[in-house]
């Protein structure tokens, strides 16, 4: 079944026809480009397909595309402003929370979804929002402090 | 994922009109988290999905005077609608006013990007023996409020559970809400639960401990998930420690928990081990209930 359906992107309308059973994971990377948001598991597990939705970190392997009909998404393509990189993308950079970079938009996803809502969490805080993205390659410690200065707690 | 229809009804009675179509497999859909997946390992196959989430109702937590219909709540219960999200439960200070046992059970579920889509009717609906909320259900004594094409009822959520993944919900029927009876100031509650990964597998063993003041003292409920086909009480522990809370009974209630389980050996631990992680978690709860009983 075919669904006309219009939804923000980073603030852009789109309109798209998608299919009842497509994700908005497959939408988002095969109909709109928006390629930030991986796709890894396709299971809930990973967290790599992390977008905000209308500011909620949600897995968007598991969430139809034709549910986003109306709400607003957000993927790290919308982070940076006038060319300006996002804080939480300087800060990763600057402590080096990105290897392979796989996980990376989606740890970023969770991690504004966060500082959003609470924007000087602890250590506890931030590791707790973020026990739905894997990284196999940093370890974590890099991450952690990477969000923690951001949050105005680094050591 | 094999291709279904997917409609999002805007009434109960367009809902339930496709929710009875004949000869199609139609699925009521909240959060999808359950859903999407089992669609993928094409374990379910439905024709049609009913979103029923934006259904009038379904999203309000709010104190109701007795229950509409069933008339088990003498004082003022909570509604909290089917569709409600994990993280709103355990964020919910209506529901952490008195029913914070089933906060933390919901805070328990998954991880964030989970909990923001995951509903407690669709834990409910799943039934998977193991799902978070449902011990936490028990010890509360709520009731189910369902609706179908033929009407509304209320069960106790006792007669709601009848095996992994079976409930008491007849063809075309769905969970609109629960409704929490009141429990007086000075109650106390507690869920423990085990995983292996912290943040996104499902509970090995889970015990939620309600301490309820009466009669000068308390009344105790306790209740376990994964260790048997549906979450269970235990009344030969509670009936120990509603006659005294001391270590000697807290040891003799974890001990009659064990006695209860019957858990099985699956993917994700042995039947032995859980049986021995139903006497710790039992002891940390209760624990945890004592402790803020003394405070
Ligand atoms: C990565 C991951 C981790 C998870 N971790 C946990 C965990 O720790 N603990 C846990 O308990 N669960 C866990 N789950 C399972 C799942 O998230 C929960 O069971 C969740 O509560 C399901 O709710 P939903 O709204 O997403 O359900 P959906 O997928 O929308 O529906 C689930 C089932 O319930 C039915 N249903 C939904 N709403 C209703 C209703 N109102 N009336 C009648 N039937 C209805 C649907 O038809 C379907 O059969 C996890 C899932 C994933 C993917
Ligand atoms: S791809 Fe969505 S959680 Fe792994
Ligand atoms: S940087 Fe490689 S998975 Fe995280």
């Amino acid at each position: 079944m075919l669904h006309e359906i219009t939804f923000n992107v980073n603030g852009e309308p789109y309109t798209v026809a998608v299919k009842s059973q497509h994700t908005l994971l497959d939408v988002l990377r095969e109909k709109l480009g928006i390629t930030s948001p991986k796709r890894g598991c396709e299971n809930g597990e990973c967290g790599a397909c992390t977008v905000l939705l209308d500011g909620k970190p949600v897995n968007s392997c598991m969430v139809l595309a034709v549910e986003a009909a109306g709400h607003e998404i957000e993927t790290v393509e919308g982070l940076a402003r006038d060319g300006e990189l996002h804080p939480l993308q300087k800060a990763f950079i600057e402590h080096n929370a990105v290897q392979c970079g796989f996980c990376t938009p989606g740890v970023l996803m969770s991690a504004k979804g966060l500082l959003d809502e609470n924007p000087h969490p602890n250590v506890d805080e931030i590791k707790h929002a973020l026990a739905g993205n894997l990284c196999r390659c940093t370890g974590y410690v890099r991450i952690v402090d990477a969000v923690l200065d951001v949050a105005g707690n680094g050591q | 994922m094999r291709p279904f229809d997917y409609y999002q009804p805007e009434s109960f009675d367009e809902a339930f009109k496709l929710l009875t179509m004949p000869d199609k497999v139609v699925m009521p859909l909240a959060g999808s988290t359950d859903l999407i997946p089992m669609v993928r390992d094409e374990r379910w196959s439905p024709d049609i999905v009913v979103d029923i989430k934006e259904l009038p109702g379904l999203r309000d937590i709010k104190p109701v005077a007795g229950g509409p219909g069933c008339g088990v709540c003498e004082g003022e219960c909570l509604y909290v609608g089917a569709a409600v999200r994990m993280s709103e439960i355990a964020r919910s200070p209506l529901v952490n006013r008195h029913w914070g046992v089933l906060a933390q059970a919901a805070g328990a579920v998954g991880h964030e990007q989970v909990r923001n889509r995951a509903t407690l009717g669709g834990n409910m609906g799943t039934a998977s023996p193991a799902g978070d909320t449902l011990s936490a259900l028990l010890v509360l004594e709520a009731e189910v409020l369902i609706q179908g094409a033929g009407g509304e009822r209320c069960i106790p959520v006792t007669k709601f559970f009848l095996g992994p993944r079976k409930t008491a919900l007849r063809p075309g029927e769905i969970i609109v809400a629960v409704l929490l009876p009141p429990l007086p100031e000075g109650s106390a509650g507690s869920y423990e639960r085990l995983s292996r990964r912290r943040g996104a597998d499902l509970a090995l063993v889970g015990v939620s401990a309600l301490a309820v003041p009466y009669a000068g003292g308390y009344q105790w409920r306790l209740a376990l998930c994964a260790v048997a086909p549906t979450p269970i009480r235990v009344p030969e522990a509670e009936a120990v420690l509603s006659a005294g809370h001391d270590a000697v009974s807290l040891e003799q209630a974890a001990q009659l928990a064990l006695a209860a389980s019957h858990p099985i050996d699956d993917v994700r631990a042995t039947a032995a081990y859980r049986r021995e992680m139903v006497v710790r978690l039992t002891r940390r709860a209760l624990q945890h209930v004592v402790e803020q009983l003394e405070h």
